[in-house]
């Protein structure tokens, strides 16, 4: 290696480690912003110009988002309606995944596309009907009312993760599953899920990711206090006069947790999710 | 489920004999409607149903009263009154440029730090894992974290940059709401084109330095046809959120100042839940609806995207 390209060498790491630099600071600031201030006690929150570092540090924001507010509760509703749904999206679309991606069926290519485009459609385009069918069958103010269409809208993305996944299991597999005499329901659970498992935490990882942050349907489903989500809590926090930005931040960095810890933890899955399952698709 | 599994049980002896492939295969195929129906039968109610209910009210005289909703006779006025409201035309106008510009904006900062992640020599992941934080986290939460942020008396931007109005200037306003969309979204690009890049072959790079291609021909002639696919897809799923922007300026700016950041998502939204108007409601969710299949057709075409046939 020659003195000259040995100095390009380092020169292009130093630019690089500088831009990532900026990258870090672009992406961190902001939330190191949401978290020290969520620490910062309310008078300090408002306090011009603002401090960049909390002092004192307090927990009064903490304490009002679930003792004032009743952000437990949102934080169980939450949970309770994306641990459902993530658990109907995967049963149901590994069963359909593994028909459409390993099943003759006359119509499957007609099918895939439809359920791209319907998982394609935007939530405002149903809301309003969706909002009389539910009203009608009295589940406004529900966790079902949340559960199915949550359930329904993430199905079509999961189908289309798990069929790709399917398709490269070898035929081999499932050949001596039933010779052994395994029944089909049996093949799927004991050969296919265990192959698929790649998959399926990709699938779940994004349909836990896509229930936990949805907006809109939670706002118009379920407006009654009981009910609310997570998000829904946090936008209706305060009156129309005051933000109290110190309860919404604490509540936030709560909320920002479990899914944060999922997140890390199935990096590699979501990574792979956003390119081979949707781009091989 | 017994039922449907007996004749797969039967199926091998058949298959080995090399003797009823046809019936064998068609026993499979209505196993895999069995299979499918519970996904299908969900989708089809929760989604089908309203879509095809939301074009019916959309060309209908809507009353609403206080048992609900009535239909009325068959009638385009819906869409005349629709597309002939300035609010309408400003909204279309206003969520096709958000969409361009923030789309655009995170394609090209979401490539570069897809670029430069790919040539650090240590920390990627824990990088990649702090990318991950904006694109899980909760819209509404991005929404309120920029409000503070914009606050006119002691928000940092005040401090920092001497902008004190921001939410209640239109044109700033705007540009406040692009960019808590491009913090929040631009890692989400920068990931798949990063995942993108390192699928490459790097042969063919090894074969452009040989032939002393520089650096940036390269990329413009190895790195952006081969991302293609790729960047497709990233296009496609931002244009299709961007254009149903509704939780960011529902929470920050509730369509405001006037009018300003009201996107078509937030005008159908205000006619059906607050005005109660739902022909006028269903017939902007409509439109909307169109424009983005419009869209995604276009965008699919330009980028020359097969939707896989493979394996079908």
């Amino acid at each position: 290696m020659g003195a000259r390209t040995r100095r390009g060498w380092r020169k292009v790491i130093n630019g690089i480690n500088f831009s990532a630099f900026i990258v870090v600071l672009f992406i961190g600031l902001p939330l190191y912003w949401l978290i020290i201030s969520s620490f910062k006690t309310p008078p300090n929150l408002g306090a011009s110009p603002p401090q960049y570092w909390p002092n004192p540090w307090s927990g009064a924001n903490y304490a009002q988002a679930f003792v004032q507010y009743d952000f437990g509760q949102y934080f169980i509703n939450s949970v309770i309606v994306t641990l459902c749904a993530t658990a109907l999206v995967l049963i149901f679309g590994t069963l359909a995944g593994y028909a459409l991606g390993r099943l003759p069926m006359r119509g499957k290519f007609t099918l895939m596309v439809t359920l791209l485009i319907i998982s394609l459609f935007p939530e405002i385009a149903v809301i309003a009907p969706l909002y009389t069918l539910l009203k009608d069958l009295g589940w406004l103010n529900s966790y079902q009312g949340l559960i199915v269409p949550y359930t329904a809208f993430n199905l079509p993305f999961a189908i289309w993760i798990l069929r790709n996944y399917m398709l490269g299991i070898p035929k081999e597999m499932e050949e001596t599953a039933r010779v052994d005499g395994a029944g089909p329901l049996r093949t799927v659970w004991s050969i296919i899920i265990p192959m698929a498992l790649p998959g399926l935490f990709t699938a779940g990882i994004f349909c836990f990711t896509a229930c936990w942050t949805e907006f809109l349907m939670a706002l118009t489903f379920n407006s009654a206090d009981n009910y609310k989500t997570i998000p829904v809590g946090v936008a209706t926090f305060g009156t129309a006069l005051e933000v109290p930005f110190g309860t919404i931040f604490a509540a936030s960095v709560v909320a920002v947790v479990p899914i944060g810890i999922l997140v890390f933890i199935f990096r590699k899955n979501i990574i792979s999710g956003l390119t081979s399952g949707a781009v091989k698709g | 489920m017994t039922a449907m599994s007996t004749p797969i049980e039967r199926a091998p002896a058949s298959r080995g004999l090399a003797g009823r492939p046809d019936v064998n295969r068609r026993r499979m195929a209505r196993l895999g409607w069995g299979f499918s129906a519970p996904a299908l039968i969900i989708v089809l109610a929760v989604t089908i149903f309203p879509i095809v209910y939301s074009v019916v009210l959309s060309l209908s005289n809507v009353t609403v009263s206080g048992n609900g909703i009535s239909l009325g006779g068959a009638t385009g006025s819906n869409y005349v009154q629709v597309v002939k409201n300035s609010t309408w035309q400003y909204a279309l106008g206003f969520t096709i440029i958000y969409t361009i510009i923030t789309v655009l904006v995170e394609v090209v900062l979401g490539t570069l730090i897809a670029l430069v992640l790919q040539r650090l020599a240590a920390g990627r992941g824990w990088i990649m894992a702090l990318l991950l934080i904006p694109w899980s986290m909760i819209t509404v939460i991005n929404a309120e974290l920029w409000q503070y942020i914009y606050e006119g008396t002691y928000g940092v931007a005040g401090a920092l940059f001497g902008l004190h109005d921001i939410l209640g200037n239109s044109l700033q306003a705007i540009i406040g709401l692009m960019i808590a969309d491009i913090w929040k979204t631009t890692p989400f690009v920068a990931i798949i084109v990063l995942a993108g890049l390192v699928m490459l072959p790097g042969d063919l790079y090894e074969a452009a330095e040989v032939d002393g291609s520089s650096g940036w021909s390269t990329f413009w002639r190895i790195t952006v046809p081969l991302l293609r696919p790729t960047l497709a897809i990233a296009v496609l799923f931002r244009v299709l959120q961007a254009f149903g922007l509704f939780d960011l300026p529902f929470v920050m700016t509730n369509g405001g100042p006037g009018t300003a950041t009201t996107s078509l998502a937030i005008l159908g939204y205000k006619a059906i839940f607050q005005n109660l108007d739902f022909g006028t409601g269903a017939a902007v969710a409509t439109t909307t609806a169109l424009l983005v299949l419009i869209g995604c057709l276009i965008s699919l075409r330009g980028f020359k995207i097969q939707v896989g046939k493979e394996g079908m």
